[in-house]
């Protein structure tokens, strides 16, 4: 294991509601890598991405997160997104009233080397909606308000490119169901990979998204345990044969506990 | 001069308890203006050339609504109630009406369009908006035609101008208007006050849309008061975006007397500094299936006060109807004070009305979204305030307004320029 | 094709409309004087800081005017009114020396009854003296007070409390018919549970109207000390007669810290009733106040049950169902005042009217400044059971605070007929249908009534709502 890593989860426990959903969770990320969590459904992938980011609906029960050499467990959502972690949601909250212009000015507002002027911004903006086919009308339409799930993708990706995050963990959960929403993340996601050269989490289950990806690590979780960790050949071997052998494992190693 | 004062300005038709300070509001004249000429209106010739009238139109409605009034005797227990010359309790079966469920009654007996028609803000304040404007603009569409006219009133420092307009849409046209009330104070700070008084009849399926802006300096008072009639089919959508003014009282009353009329409201305002906003909506379903929607979103912050009325009247007769109306306020600082008295008289069963309202801080989903793009609460909350003022000027009628927008965003918000810069 | 609407029948109330000789009552003469109040005070051997309480209270009376803005009270004489009638009887404290003919109305109404399963004591109020009084011996042991107000009044110990708390909650002040409750109230109930005592059977008192043209204003006073529990339920009816009756009483509780109170009241006074009560909660500190309140009976009502979350983390819910039927305007709902930092408000009420009849839901949620980090949530839904019934909905917010969450969703309809016909396309007739659909309308109300502790509401609520079928 890396000892540089940029991201390090270490024993972590987190809770909703007193009910205790990852357990003793351990996780590297180092600078450039690409890594996949994978696992059922309900196994607590994507409450891991909420509670890497600081989700307060979550309680960290105990374990840390370092990221890029700081413990940033107490830190609040907004201060670790500064720090340089993204999180992709399955779909943008619906803000209505906020023109998403609007909002993505004041999402780079005061980030040294992100903040740009008036007519430089727009003209940013309007090269990353270009480079993912997004209509430019959407810019000045409210948040989430109405957009189709291809368009939701479109926005939380031309974030990812503008906020050029050191690591971005993309919950995509959902987005194997749909051709449209996974090209728009297959696309973004390259980008992502040639112009930042950041770190990449992504939460699955489903393979299809990582074609063409240069995968580093695979992580497969099951009831909010890592029960696998390994190079990139357990892809295929998940395509093949699923997740069950995993959980009859887990249930095992549940009843022997 | 004593400063003129107009009393129970924007009362709601149910009232409720006087402690709460909601019922009504009073509106203070600042004194010492001196009346001035500053409305332009543009708008093409065939609107204005014309032989129509508000009354007109309204008296030829009402001579249709007598031919097909039942003449069937009506003993409901309220028009029982609203017709015995004393309250005994010998009849126990007929019930004690309060004061506003009387008036109803007996209007609803009468029947009378002209005799019912309402403003929001209310008589007196159209009354001294008429005596404001001097005369009456006629904007009347022909048949099946599709126009547009931009009404502007430029306030100045120490003056008072206000704008009278009325607005028949004839059978099946279409008709746009802008109402701009803007003011610009200038350095010696003196109070002004602006105005618009509109009555709008809209014809058999007629289409109405009026959106107006209130982009005044935090020095104004400014009232915008309006009167809707529409007949069978019509539609109407009415766009409020209040970003400015020191006191704005902006009232709307409609009377949905057509079958299947539709009247749809979109309210968007922003109070900062001491700033009042006072709202009165009050929509009267008459006609059967007729909608109404009234949606407000709005924003306080620094010490501002907001009072919002909505009132959705389902009266006696308009089966399958449905009215609604939502507001969502976020209160961005402490010292705010934020009413609202959403509410539904209901004289119909087959109706549906609903009304909802939430008020509060950012929602903690969102704010976890936006937590996640870098914004703390405080960022969220200054994105909001920026957020209404930017989504005006991205959404303005015409250049013209979209400047006076910005112009007022610039003054309430240190790089409101940045935006300025991005969309010239 | 006609369509046939199957009537849901008011509450048939005969079955309360009997009534007592007056025979041997004695009664004032008629009209409001401070020598009437004066007499009042007399007869009842009060201290000399209540008969100026009541006169300083009956200045503001006059002094005041009629509420504007709900349903007219015109048909009130209030100089015709006698308001105050002695009953002949003195207290007692066992059920067998309570007279026959008081004994029979509430034996109809199945008073003891209920009281042998489940009741802990049983304060009737004949008139406006309190005749019968009985408590479990438990609660006593606990160390509860539960008697009569003016008898509480006589003793120094607690005569020193109700000084401090009386009208402190609803000042003579407040409202036209809180001025006359100061002047002239008489009877009711003073309930005191020391801290940490939890009671887990409910307190019940149960008033009753019966001379004719008689107002009644009974003032219950309760503390529930910190940490304490309890729950009290308060029923009242009144027989019909032709003379305007008024009802104005006043209801004040007081809840300590983390102390929980639940006050179930069922208000089914006859149509000639202008019932005008008064009721309010003050909690401290994670205090909370359950308010469930049905509303059936009175040609008019108001009734405003009101929280005042004093202390943080405070609670206030409010469950209210309100029926009426031909002849009656009852204006309800409830006043929540947000005060301290993170209290939290729940309302949610049931409105239904029918036969001409007028429901009102009135509401006020008022968060100050300091009541940062507070929540409060209303919920109002009407149901519209014929086209000539009336339903309005009144609520209002004042919000000063940050960080509040306010939510408000009110809903106003009838019956639809696709749920009508749902049920009838599984073989259940309409009539069956509309009984069903109203019964699952008014369930989360009814479900937190206290059904089991009074047969007469439970005869309430089954003649309302399975109405005449057929």
């Amino acid at each position: 294991m890396s000892t540089d890593a940029l991201l390090s989860v270490a024993d972590l426990t987190a809770s909703v509601d007193e009910k205790t959903i990852l357990h003793g969770v351990n996780l590297q990320v180092a600078a450039g890598e690409t890594h996949v969590i994978m696992g059922p459904n309900g196994a607590g992938k994507s409450t891991m991405g909420h509670v890497i980011m600081g989700d307060p609906v979550y309680t960290v029960n105990s374990g840390s997160i370092i990221f890029d050499g700081a413990d940033i467990t107490e830190l609040s959502c907004d201060k670790r997104s500064r720090a340089g972690l993204f999180l992709s949601f399955q779909a943008p909250v619906e803000i209505p009233g906020v023109p998403l212009s609007s909002f993505l000015r004041a999402s780079i507002a005061g980030r040294p080397g992100l903040e740009m002027r008036g007519k430089e911004f727009r003209r940013r903006v309007k090269e990353l909606a270009a480079q993912l086919d997004m209509d430019t009308a959407y810019l000045n339409r409210e948040l989430g308000v109405g957009f189709s799930g291809g368009e939701k993708k479109k926005v939380e990706m031309l974030q990812l490119l503008l906020l050029q995050p050191k690591l971005a963990i993309l919950d995509e959960t959902d987005s194997g169901l749909d051709v449209d929403a996974l090209s728009v993340v297959s696309r973004g996601m390259d980008a992502y990979r040639s112009t930042c050269d950041g770190s990449l989490v992504i939460i699955t289950h489903n393979t299809r998204i990582l074609e063409h990806l240069d995968v580093d690590r695979v992580h497969v979780m099951v009831s909010g345990r890592i029960v696998r960790e390994d190079d990139a050949s357990l892809i295929p071997w998940i395509d093949e044969h699923g997740f069950e052998s995993f959980e009859r494992e887990a249930d095992e190693t549940a009843d022997a506990c | 001069m004593d400063a003129l004062k107009i009393k129970q300005a924007s009362a709601m038709p149910a009232p409720t308890w006087g402690w709460l300070r909601m019922n009504d509001t009073a509106i203070e004249i600042p004194a010492g203006l001196e009346r001035a000429r500053a409305v332009t209106i543009e708008a093409d010739e065939d609107l204005t050339e014309t032989h129509a009238s508000f009354e007109g139109a309204v008296e030829k409605l009402q001579e249709r609504l007598d031919a097909v009034r039942a003449d069937a005797p009506d003993t409901r227990a309220c028009v029982r109630a609203a017709e015995r010359e004393q309250e005994l309790l010998d009849d126990l079966d007929t019930p004690a009406l309060s004061a506003y469920q009387l008036a109803a009654t007996r209007e609803e007996i009468a029947g009378d369009v002209a005799h019912a028609f309402e403003t929001g803000i209310g008589i007196d304040a159209r009354s001294y908006l008429n005596f404001l404007a001097g005369g009456t603009v006629v904007l009347a569409t022909e048949e099946g035609a599709c126009e547009q006219a931009i009404v502007r009133v430029a306030g100045t420092s120490g003056h008072m101008a206000g704008a009278a307009v009325d607005v028949v849409a004839a059978k099946g046209s279409t008709l746009d208007v802008v109402i701009s009330l803007d003011g610009v104070a200038d350095s010696s700070r003196a109070a002004g006050l602006i105005g618009s008084e509109l009555r709008v009849f809209a014809g058999e399926g007629a289409r109405v849309n009026v959106t107006v802006y209130i982009t005044a300096d935090d020095v104004f008072t400014v009232l915008d008061d309006a009167g809707y009639v529409l007949d069978e089919g019509a539609r109407v959508n009415v766009r409020h975006v209040v970003l400015g003014g020191a006191h704005t009282y902006t009232g709307l009353a409609s009377d949905l007397r057509g079958d299947t009329a539709r009247m749809e409201i979109d309210t968007r305002y922003l109070a900062a500094g001491d700033d009042t906003r006072d709202f009165n909506y009050i929509i009267r379903h008459r006609g059967r299936r007729t909608f109404s929607n009234m949606d407000a979103n709005g924003v306080l912050t620094g010490t501002s006060k907001k009072v919002l009325r909505g009132t959705i009247d389902l009266i006696h007769g308009c089966k399958g109807a449905e009215g609604s109306e939502r507001e969502t306020v976020l209160l961005a600082n402490k010292g705010v004070d934020n009413k609202t008295v959403p509410v539904i008289l209901c004289d119909e069963d087959d109706v549906a009305g609903n009304h909802g309202a939430t008020i509060g801080h950012v929602r903690p989903e969102q704010l976890f979204y936006l937590g996640c793009r870098g914004l703390s609460q405080e960022q969220a909350e200054a994105l909001f305030t920026a957020a209404k003022l930017e989504d005006a000027a991205l959404s303005a009628p015409d250049e013209q307004i979209r400047a006076n927008v910005i112009r007022l965003g610039s003054a309430l918000i240190e790089d409101f320029a940045d935006f300025e810069e991005e969309i010239a | 094709m006609a369509k046939k609407r199957t009537e849901v029948a008011d509450i048939d109330r005969s079955l309360y409309d009997f009534k007592d000789s007056e025979e041997g009552f004695e009664r004032l003469d008629a009209g409001l004087t401070p020598e009437i109040v004066t007499e009042i005070s007399q007869r009842k051997d009060e201290p000399a800081w209540m008969l100026d309480f009541r006169l300083k209270s009956l200045e503001i009376y006059n002094s005041m005017p009629n509420p504007t803005w709900g349903p007219s009270i015109a048909g009130l004489d209030m100089d015709h009114i006698v308001t105050y009638v002695k009953p002949n009887t003195d207290q007692k404290a066992d059920w067998d020396s309570v007279p026959d003919d008081i004994k029979n109305t509430f034996e109809r109404l199945g008073i003891p009854e209920a009281e042998r399963s489940y009741l802990a004591g049983v304060g009737a109020q004949y008139d406006s003296e309190l005749v019968y009084h009985n408590m479990q011996d438990t609660a006593s042991k606990m160390g509860i007070v539960y008697s009569g107000i003016e008898e509480a009044l006589h003793e120094p110990k607690w005569e020193a409390i109700i000084r401090e708390k009386f009208m402190t909650l609803i000042p003579p002040t407040d409202h036209k018919f809180a001025a006359l409750h100061g002047a002239v109230w008489s009877g009711g109930s003073f309930v005191y549970v020391p801290a940490g005592v939890k009671l887990d059977f409910p307190l019940q008192s149960y008033f009753r109207l019966n001379a004719a043209g008689a107002g009644q204003f009974e003032h219950t006073l309760i503390i529930v000390e910190d940490d304490a529990d309890l729950h009290f339920i308060e029923g009242c009816s009144a027989p019909k007669y032709n003379v305007a009756n008024l009802h104005a009483g006043a209801v004040e509780l007081f809840v300590g810290k983390r102390a929980h109170l639940r006050y179930s009241t069922i208000e089914n006074w006859s149509k000639n009733m202008y019932n005008l009560n008064t009721k309010r909660a003050r909690c401290d500190e994670e205090g909370e106040i359950e308010w469930i309140s049905g509303s059936f009976g009175s040609h008019v009502g108001y009734l405003y049950p009101m929280s005042v979350l004093a202390g943080r983390k405070s609670k206030s819910s409010f469950t209210g169902i309100t029926f009426a039927g031909a002849g009656q305007n009852l204006d309800t709902g409830c006043k929540v005042v947000l005060g301290a930092p993170e209290t939290t408000a729940t309302v949610e009420t049931k409105g239904i009217s029918k036969g001409g009849g007028i429901q009102t839901f009135r509401s006020s949620i008022v968060a100050t400044p300091a009541a940062e980090g507070s929540a409060a949530t209303v919920s109002c839904q009407s149901l519209m059971l014929d086209d000539e019934s009336r339903s309005d909905t009144i609520p209002s917010m004042d919000i000063r605070a940050k960080n509040v969450d306010i939510g408000h969703e009110a809903t106003i309809g009838r019956i639809g007929d696709d749920k009508v016909f749902y049920l009838m396309s599984r073989g259940i007739s309409e009539e069956e249908a509309r009984t069903m659909i109203v019964n699952g309308f008014a369930n989360p109300v009814s479900k937190e009534l206290p059904l089991e502790y009074a047969v007469e509401m439970n005869n309430l609520i089954k003649l309302e709502m399975e109405g005449a079928i057929g």
